[in-house]
């Protein structure tokens, strides 16, 4: 079977095909921006689009995936149209929103499908959406920030 | 040169094996300023500057005219090395395109001080300002030269210098492609060394500034390699089975079921040790070969919640009047006691509790004939090195620590036990290793934060002082929190450990008073936690100073600000400022409260912070909806990244207050993953408002742990506004807001 993951064809091995997508993309498409952080699907940290949905990529596996286009922090910004990164990822830089920076992968993931959807959330809808994306260092804020940045500027 | 470099290692080797601390694991600060391997340092140009203060060790001009910063603070999120990179700019006037900072591997830099305590600033700032100014006057003596003009007539210009005549000499005209070492003679005394992160803030161009990290674009593309993400050619994947509890030992493994499975490489048992690893070509099948192991352990069971709670009984220590230590003591507390015109009591307690960081850690270690590799992330990268040589019976310098970005820190990263088994498993199967951790393993297979019973009685005069303190506690030592337990159990008879007493000490002014404390040792493995003891022991102290003023009748700010002494006037400040940016006073809706505490933190950075609770009955819920705060912690390199370290102690401390507990149960750590130990989500998160108080001319101290301490204390008071029942143990529920009667 083959996955196409940020727009490339990829030939799974026959005996991948019952391993994790996250698992997959780590060890052995060698893209490593998406993260482990819990492996049941509790931390967001391994978030990525499938089909420009977020979903748990720990959760997921590879035999599920026929006709699905994989998109992960690498290829974000090739989703965009227009130049440079993706507005998400501009925002994150311009808040100043990482710390450690080890779950912003899953939390940008989150919030650009959620921005997809909807493109001027409340903060309401911030709060529930972003809940499944644990961070330690405690960036909540300024990742609230960071999306409300990228729904004032579109 | 080289029988230099043999006494210095020498030495160092000799002065931690009589200090003992090798098994604690400190890497001595002072030791860092050791003279200079210059066979270690990157080769060009640079200074060597042996017996002198350590900046110079970490800076190194380029030819391109650019400054290369080997930040001698591991990276974890708190920015030091921006912060420090600043320091720099200052004194080469420099910009931060100008300045590659890395993180230096254990060959490139010798050893600094671990990075913990939020120290990154305070201790560093000095030496790194100190190296940088003696960099610049190097390059202005090579402008001197080139110029053919006395150096005092080269003026400082942007990455340059500027000559009478209006012509600029940039660094990069200055450098040279050969090797240019400036020699120890000829660096500047300090009284003739300009100094331009000393000046006066106003004066500052690259202090102050709210630089961006210059990982960031890194960090949001995905690109950034983190110790998980790293690859070595040819690297084979190990695992390793770790007791399933305290002390347990190996029974048996199916090694023949596991090594049966294709692709496995070798099995690896050492029962003495309770060692069980396994190498494989992929990490795949990992998981399988793990399962036919089989692994059958004897558990010690009987150890569980109960028993530890017993032993660090508070209340049973004062009724035995069995405290090894008096901490503090003056005046007469039974004449106080009898003069008091108001008395309380009140006993408080704080659980074990866990990092949680969201990487896991992970170690690839390749052990060759003349060189160890080690590849991951740690805040001491010299410890990971003596702790892999000491392992495979080598030398410390046949080994280089490769340092990572660390996927969250908190104290939960000193040790990497990851890349220790790696190395075990390198040496006996010759290949480069990885090993990963799992949330499992972290949980399980780490230290973690003690638990702290608190036992005070004070009370009020008429004229609404406090009349007197009598203090009593017992937790664990943290500092040597992991040496055997016989040595350990000497050490907490011979002296208070520094971690779990910090800020015990009340900034109020007491002449009755006493603290007491005993540390207990149990089988739960404990070492440094965010802020060590100063989150726990201000939750008690600033949980009695709200019951104080409350019997009392005076408003919590006013009842602070009037026991303060005047020399702690830069805490009397912040609280003022936080009262007046969270406008303290104004009246709360039902079912809302608000709570205030303060705190100094290592005796420098004064933090106060107001939190407003909500009770939400309908899904039993007690939420923080806001917090503030006002820190001073004097001058300030980079507001942004402070901000975002108060914001990040906030949601920490509401975290620690109302979501984390560790418990023994069966003779193991019960939580396992985030569905048992849950830290705060963004649902629950509240909104920060940070002010910071920054008095002229006062040097920068400690943020990264220093709005701590006053979070849980804050919330326990607001909880206790908004419903009038007193939360006195951590963590703080809906259910323990209603049940339990203060």
């Amino acid at each position: 079977m083959q996955l196409v993951i940020n727009g490339s064809p990829v030939t799974v091995p026959e005996e991948l095909q019952d391993v994790t997508l996250l698992d997959f993309l780590r060890d052995f498409a060698g893209l490593t921006g998406t993260k482990f952080g819990c492996g049941i699907g509790l931390c967001g940290a391994c978030t990525v689009h499938l089909d420009g949905v977020a979903t748990r990529s720990c959760q997921t596996y590879v035999s599920d995936l026929d006709d699905t286009q994989v998109t992960t922090i690498e290829g974000l910004a090739q989703t965009f149209s227009g130049e440079g990164l993706h507005p998400v990822q501009q925002a994150w830089i311009a808040e100043g929103v990482p710390q450690c920076g080890y779950c912003q992968a899953g939390q940008i993931m989150t919030a650009s499908a959620l921005l997809r959807r909807v493109p001027d959330p409340t903060d309401a809808e911030i709060r529930e959406e972003m809940s499944g994306n644990l961070c330690r260092c405690g960036t909540y804020g300024r990742i609230r920030q960071a999306i409300v940045r990228v729904a004032q500027e579109a | 040169m080289k029988q230099r470099i043999e006494t210095k290692k020498i030495n160092r080797r000799l002065f931690l094996k009589k200090t003992g601390w090798i098994a604690a694991g400190l890497t001595v600060a002072a030791y860092a300023s050791y003279p200079v391997v210059r066979a270690k340092l990157p080769a060009f140009p640079t200074l060597d500057a042996p017996n002198t203060q350590d900046g110079v060790l970490w800076l190194q001009a380029m030819a391109d005219g650019r400054i290369r910063f080997f930040c001698p603070r591991m990276e974890m999120g708190q920015g030091a090395g921006l912060g420090l990179s600043q320091v720099v700019a200052e004194e080469l006037n420099i910009d931060q395109a100008d300045i590659e900072c890395i993180l230096p591997n254990t060959d490139q830099v010798p050893p600094f001080q671990m990075t913990v305590g939020s120290q990154s600033i305070a201790n560093f700032f000095d030496p790194v300002s100190w190296g940088a100014a003696q960099l610049r006057e190097a390059l202005r003596r090579l402008g001197a030269e080139k110029s053919d003009l006395p150096a005092d007539q080269i003026k400082d210009g942007r990455a340059g210098f500027v000559l009478p005549d209006g012509t600029t000499l940039r660094y990069s005209d200055l450098v040279p492609d050969t090797e240019v070492i400036v020699s120890e003679d000829q660096l500047l005394p300090d009284d003739t060394l300009p100094r331009l992160a000393l000046k006066s803030a106003k004066n500052h161009k690259a202090i102050g500034q709210d630089w961006r990290h210059h990982e960031l674009e890194a960090i949001v593309t995905g690109q950034m390699t983190y110790a998980r993400d790293v690859q070595v050619p040819d690297m084979a994947f190990g695992a390793v089975i770790y007791p399933p509890g305290f002390g347990a030992k190996l029974l048996s493994a199916d090694t023949n079921k596991a090594r049966a499975i294709p692709g496995i490489i070798g099995v690896e048992i050492d029962k003495g040790d309770d060692f069980i690893g396994l190498v494989a070509e992929n990490p795949f099948i990992l998981g399988a070969a793990i399962e036919a192991l089989n692994a059958q352990w004897k558990i010690d069971e009987t150890l569980d919640q109960g028993q530890i709670d017993s032993r660090l009984d508070v209340e049973k220590f004062r009724s035995d009047d069995n405290f090894a230590h008096t901490l503090w003591s003056s005046g007469d507390l039974g004449t106080a006691q009898r003069h008091a015109k108001h008395r309380v009591t009140g006993r408080y307690d704080t659980p074990f509790a866990a990092h949680a960081a969201i990487e896991p850690r992970s170690g690839v270690v390749w052990v060759k004939e003349d060189k160890i590799e080690v590849w991951c992330s740690t805040q001491d990268p010299y410890f990971v090195q003596n702790r892999v040589a000491k392992i495979l019976g080598r030398e410390a310098e046949d080994v280089v620590v490769h340092t990572h970005r660390i996927g969250g820190g908190f104290g939960g990263r000193v040790p990497c036990q990851a890349s220790e088994a790696a190395a075990r498993l390198s040496a006996i199967f010759n290949r480069a290793v990885r090993v990963q951790w799992d949330r499992e393993d972290e949980f399980q297979n780490n230290y973690f934060q003690p638990k702290f019973a608190h036992y005070i009685e004070a009370g009020v005069t008429s004229d609404g002082k406090i009349s007197h303190w009598d203090h009593d506690f017992v937790s664990s030592s943290i500092l040597t929190g992991t040496v055997p337990s016989l040595v350990g159990k000497a050490i907490d008879i011979a002296t208070p450990d520094d971690g779990t007493i910090r800020g015990i000490v009340p900034q109020y002014d007491i002449s009755n008073r006493r603290i007491r404390y005993s540390a207990v040792r149990t089988p739960v493995p404990i070492n440094a936690w965010r802020g060590l003891g100063s989150a726990p022991n201000a939750f008690a102290i600033e949980s009695m100073m709200d019951e104080l003023a409350f019997i009392a009748g005076i408003d919590p700010l006013q009842f602070r600000l009037q026991n303060l002494p005047l020399s702690s006037d830069r805490l009397a400040n912040v609280l003022r400022e936080v009262a007046e940016i969270s406008d303290w006073g104004r009246p709360s809706p039902p079912d809302t409260g608000r709570g205030l505490a303060c705190a100094v933190y290592k005796d420098e950075t004064a933090a106060a912070v107001v939190v407003d609770i909500q009770i939400d009955h309908t899904t039993r819920a007690v939420r923080v909806t806001k917090a503030w705060c006002a820190q001073d912690c004097g001058l300030v390199l980079n507001p942004h990244q402070v901000e975002s370290q108060i914001m990040g102690n906030i949601i920490w401390g509401c975290s620690m207050s109302l979501k984390e507990q560790i418990t023994i149960a069966a003779g193991r750590v019960d939580e396992d993953n985030f569905h048992m130990y849950e830290p705060l989500r963004q649902e629950s998160a509240p909104e920060v408002k940070v002010a910071l108080v920054v008095p002229a001319d006062t040097a920068p101290s400690a943020v990264g742990e220093a709005a701590l301490p006053p979070v849980p204390a804050a919330i326990a008071n607001g909880v206790f506004a908004a419903t009038g029942q007193r939360n006195r143990h951590l963590p703080m529920t809906y259910e323990s807001s209603f049940d339990e009667t203060g």
